[in-house]
């Protein structure tokens, strides 16, 4: 019997291609430091006019619409608002439960992805710890906006006085007050460290008011190894130590809801859903800052790459199911056994007056989510990623707005049944979204917003090893 | 600091059977506490501020309709959830009184308290509504209770003024206070003596006698633990509106 | 030191930089007048060298002890001295106490570990130092004090590993 000879195609050279697909990851792309240092300073330098009008309307928008309006509001009394008995929370609570929501993105990408050494974070800590500073910056005026007697707010501070009065420490507003304190230090402190050595970097690379604006944020930095040393493990201790604040800074705000008497409120389960919730909004505006940083300044396209947003893209398809596991928790057992006052309040949601909020706030939690993310495609595509960002952050501050207002209004008199509508709420909302976004794009021209160290040290600790036939991205561990 | 010795638990009895719902001592209570009027478009807006209001359910259909009213202020907790929640200390319990306290100029108006009480019994001031009082309606305020201005909580106090003053006056004749001396607005104007006021300490006191009675009594909300000071005596006719559970 | 005994090398990558510390440490240069200055976080053993003493973790838990002292002062302290009743709740309740010992020792505990960092890098400093703007483009600079006698040894076996000289360097404003 003869054996048939069968002839194997010829293998292709595979080696470029290889190479060719590896080279479109940041970390196996290197350049000389120096090219590195000169493309972020150019985009820090790099202003269009369009950028400076669009800035300049932010701002504008910023002082009218929040402060004019906080202002307005200060001098005529809260009723300006639409808040009214039994809905004593109104929209001013759903955004600052949103806005510290978005301040965990930045947590989480440089701390908890820092300590998991997860690479893909190199080029992002500094924007996304910029959104948690700013986030949190936002978000704390909104327990002010909303007090009655604002200018006296500052008493829910302890400090000795001749009234012999101290703040309630058994109320969660206070734990409020003194988490979102810490988490507002601990991150703008967090975003000062890593910035000392690019700091440094900008100094040496600058003239006039920039040189002497740098020199002092540099604080003396030469890159000595006992400065090196210091500062990587300060920073190791903040990675570790500020992943248990943003924990417990968002379950404190949904202690807020779940401690009090109100049904639908009254749930054990709101400490780790908000935590979920926020890190899912968190990391949806994560995408869509990456975008706007990569359409507006020069060379980001360099340092944030598909890669990217695809890491990014599949975070958000995470928690989108975290989140709707815990929404579903909360749901079956009021609509399973629960008491009948709660059973009003998940009827009002899903069949009353804010029913089309209820389907809104699903099709773009889960809906929009759960059938786009999957694909490679949509993730790489920055633009795609957001949109999607955009319809999740949608959807999650219409959740904040089912629970804040939607829940109280179905308390337990139903003679006391009412509803909410909103009034210049929505005005010092968007002056809001304004202060961000400009505090954000006049920042982003002030500092680098890329850690360029970090991404020096992860391309110098990336290389590509031969196994077998493969060239293989291997990354060494460098500290 | 020491709280003065005050003489006990004050509390009231309800008589729902007795309340015609005419809304006289919503009147009282609002011309003796310097309620504010808050004009129309506020009141339709849901944001009138009077303290004890009057709940009203109808049951059955037309001709044979059954109306239920129940007259609800304050209950002066004991284990008042509005309490624990204020950041500043302006909703503290009197130690004195057994009442439910509300310290206006301490109040910096985070609406929390609103929102955790169960008997959604607490209001707030939005504007400064007794600002623009043409003259001479200014003078119908009450001199012994404070006007409250825009940003502060406020709420049932039991008449805490007609308490003090008569403890005070009791106190310099040297002698207790008797049983019926005090009465709250509300039950000062109830055409029908449906409120019963007085100490619940004392076990003579007609309110103490009242809160023993045989017909079913209730508590609101009981289930809450909130300890109300409020009893209430369920009418004959019909088993009474009961809040949602 | 006379500043004209004080010399920067800088070197393009850091094998030649390590090698040059061990032909510094041949010629007789002790280990605390060299010192690497650098753009990249490079471990003291990829340099050769002893590492450096830091005390910021102890920062830290002093830190942290420090907020739960306070924390412990604030909460319970003042409603020692001036007890108000809320509630139903206890004056001294355990989980809410917890809370707010967390979160003011997690603060005290990050606070001094940023103080912690700037104290013992003597932030700020600034003023003339040795430095080279080319340290900041990913160079390597290897500074050190060596006596004159040795100064044409020593520039003989850096350049032969490839430093880019800079002689007797003058102090930049930093």
């Amino acid at each position: 019997m003869t054996t048939k000879a069968i002839s194997l195609p010829q293998s292709q050279p595979r080696e470029h291609e290889q190479e060719d697909e590896t080279r479109e990851h940041l970390l196996l792309d290197p350049r000389p430091r120096s090219e590195l240092n000169r493309m972020v300073m150019e985009s820090m330098l790099t202003t269009t006019p369009v950028f400076k009008i669009v800035l300049g309307i932010l701002g504008l928008l910023a002082a009218v619409c929040l402060f004019g309006a906080w202002i307005y509001m200060g001098l005529t009394g809260i009723g300006v608002a639409g808040v009214r008995r039994p809905s004593y929370w109104g929209m001013f609570i759903a955004t600052f439960v949103f806005w510290i929501g978005i301040s965990h993105a930045g947590t989480f990408v440089s701390a908890i992805l820092r300590v998991f050494k997860a690479e893909f974070r190199r080029p992002l800590t500094r924007a996304a710890e910029l959104m948690t500073t700013f986030g949190l910056a936002a978000g704390a005026m909104y327990p002010l906006i909303h007090l009655g007697r604002v200018w006296v707010g500052y008493w829910i501070l302890p400090y000795p006085n001749n009234r012999w009065l101290w703040p309630n420490f058994r109320s969660p507003l206070v734990w409020d007050m003194i988490a979102i304190t810490t988490y507002l230090l601990g991150s703008t402190m967090y975003v000062l460290l890593p910035l000392i050595p690019d700091a440094a970097m900008a100094r040496d690379r600058s003239t006039g008011w920039r040189y002497w604006f740098f020199r002092i944020l540099a604080l003396g930095w030469r890159g000595a190894e006992g400065e090196w040393q210091r500062l990587r493990t300060a920073i190791q201790i903040f990675a570790f130590a500020i992943i248990p604040v943003m924990f417990s800074v968002h379950t404190i705000v949904s202690w807020d809801f779940a401690v009090s008497k109100t049904p639908g409120w009254h749930s054990t389960i709101f400490g780790p859903f908000f935590v979920a919730g926020a890190i899912f909004s968190g990391v949806s505006a994560v995408g869509m800052i990456l975008f706007m940083i990569r359409i507006s300044m020069k060379n980001m396209d360099y340092f944030i790459r598909p890669e990217h947003f695809d890491a990014i893209g599949k975070l958000m398809l995470i928690f989108s199911f975290t989140w709707a596991y815990f929404y579903f928790n909360e749901y079956l057992l009021a609509w399973y056994g629960g008491d009948l006052s709660d059973q009003y309040v998940w009827q009002a949601l899903t069949k009353g007056d804010f029913a089309w909020l209820w389907y809104l706030m699903l099709i773009c939690n889960v809906v929009v989510p759960w059938l786009t993310l999957w694909s490679k495609r949509v993730r790489r595509t920055p633009w795609m990623l957001f949109g999607i960002g955009f319809i999740i952050n949608i959807g999650m501050y219409t959740e904040r707005y089912l629970i804040v207002p939607g829940m109280i209004t179905r308390n337990r008199f139903p003679f006391m049944w009412d509803s909410y509508a909103m009034r210049i709420e929505p005005v010092i909302a968007v002056g809001s979204l304004c202060l961000f976004l400009f505090l954000y794009g006049l920042l982003s021209r002030f500092i680098p917003l890329i850690p360029i160290w970090e991404v020096h040290e992860g391309q110098v600790a990336t290389m590509l090893r031969r196994i077998g036939k493969a060239k293989v991205p291997t990354i060494s561990e460098l500290d | 600091m020491e709280e003065p010795e005050g003489n006990g638990k004050w509390g009231m009895v309800v008589d729902m059977d007795r309340c015609t719902g005419c809304g006289a001592c919503i009147t009282a209570c609002s011309m003796e506490n310097n309620i504010p009027f808050v004009g129309e478009k506020d009141a339709a807006y849901g944001r009138s501020m009077q303290w004890i209001r009057v709940e009203r359910n109808w049951k059955d259909e037309f001709p044979d309709i059954v109306t239920d009213f129940t007259p609800l202020m304050c209950q002066q907790c004991g284990a008042a959830p509005c309490e624990s929640v204020c950041p500043v200390f302006a909703s503290v319990h009197s130690e004195s009184e057994q009442i439910n306290l509300q310290v206006y100029n301490r109040c910096i108006g985070t609406r929390y308290c609103g929102n955790n009480c169960p008997y959604v019994v607490r209001q707030f001031n939005w504007f400064d509504y007794a600002k623009d009082m043409p003259e001479p309606l200014n003078y119908q305020f009450n001199p012994d209770v404070t006007v409250r201005r825009r940003g502060v909580m406020e709420k049932c106090t039991f008449c805490l003024q007609r308490i003090r003053r008569v403890e005070e006056d009791a106190k310099a004749q040297g002698r207790p206070v008797k049983d019926g001396e005090v009465l709250p607005a509300c039950g000062q104007a109830c055409p029908s003596n449906a409120i019963v006021f007085g100490l619940l300490t004392d076990p003579e006191s007609q309110v103490s006698h009242e809160s023993r009675n045989a017909r079913a009594l209730q508590l609101l909300l009981e289930e809450l633990g909130t300890q109300p000071r409020v009893v209430y005596l369920k009418a004959l006719r019909s088993p009474g509106s009961l809040p949602v559970k | 030191m006379p500043e004209a005994n004080v010399h920067l090398a800088v070197f393009n990558n850091v094998d030649p930089a390590s090698e040059a510390i061990v032909k510094l440490r041949e010629l007789g240069i002790q280990e605390d007048e060299m010192q690497i200055l650098s753009g990249l976080p490079y471990t003291s053993e990829m340099l050769g060298r002893a590492r450096v003493w830091s005390m910021i973790p102890k920062f830290s838990i002093a830190g942290f002890l420090g907020g739960f002292v306070i924390s412990l002062l604030l909460n319970l302290g003042s409603v020692w001295q001036y007890p108000l009743h809320v509630g139903g709740l206890p004056l001294y309740p355990i989980p809410t106490t917890i809370v707010v010992t967390f979160e003011i020792s997690m603060l005290g505990l990050l606070l001094f570990t940023f103080l912690g960092v700037i104290w013992e890098c003597g932030f700020p400093s600034y003023g003339k130092k040795i430095y080279s703007k080319e340290i900041s483009d990913g160079y390597i600079g290897l500074e050190f004090n060596c006596p004159a006698d040795l100064h044409t040894q020593v520039h003989e076996a850096l350049s032969a590993l490839g430093a880019e000289w800079i002689h007797r360097t003058e102090a930049v404003d930093l």
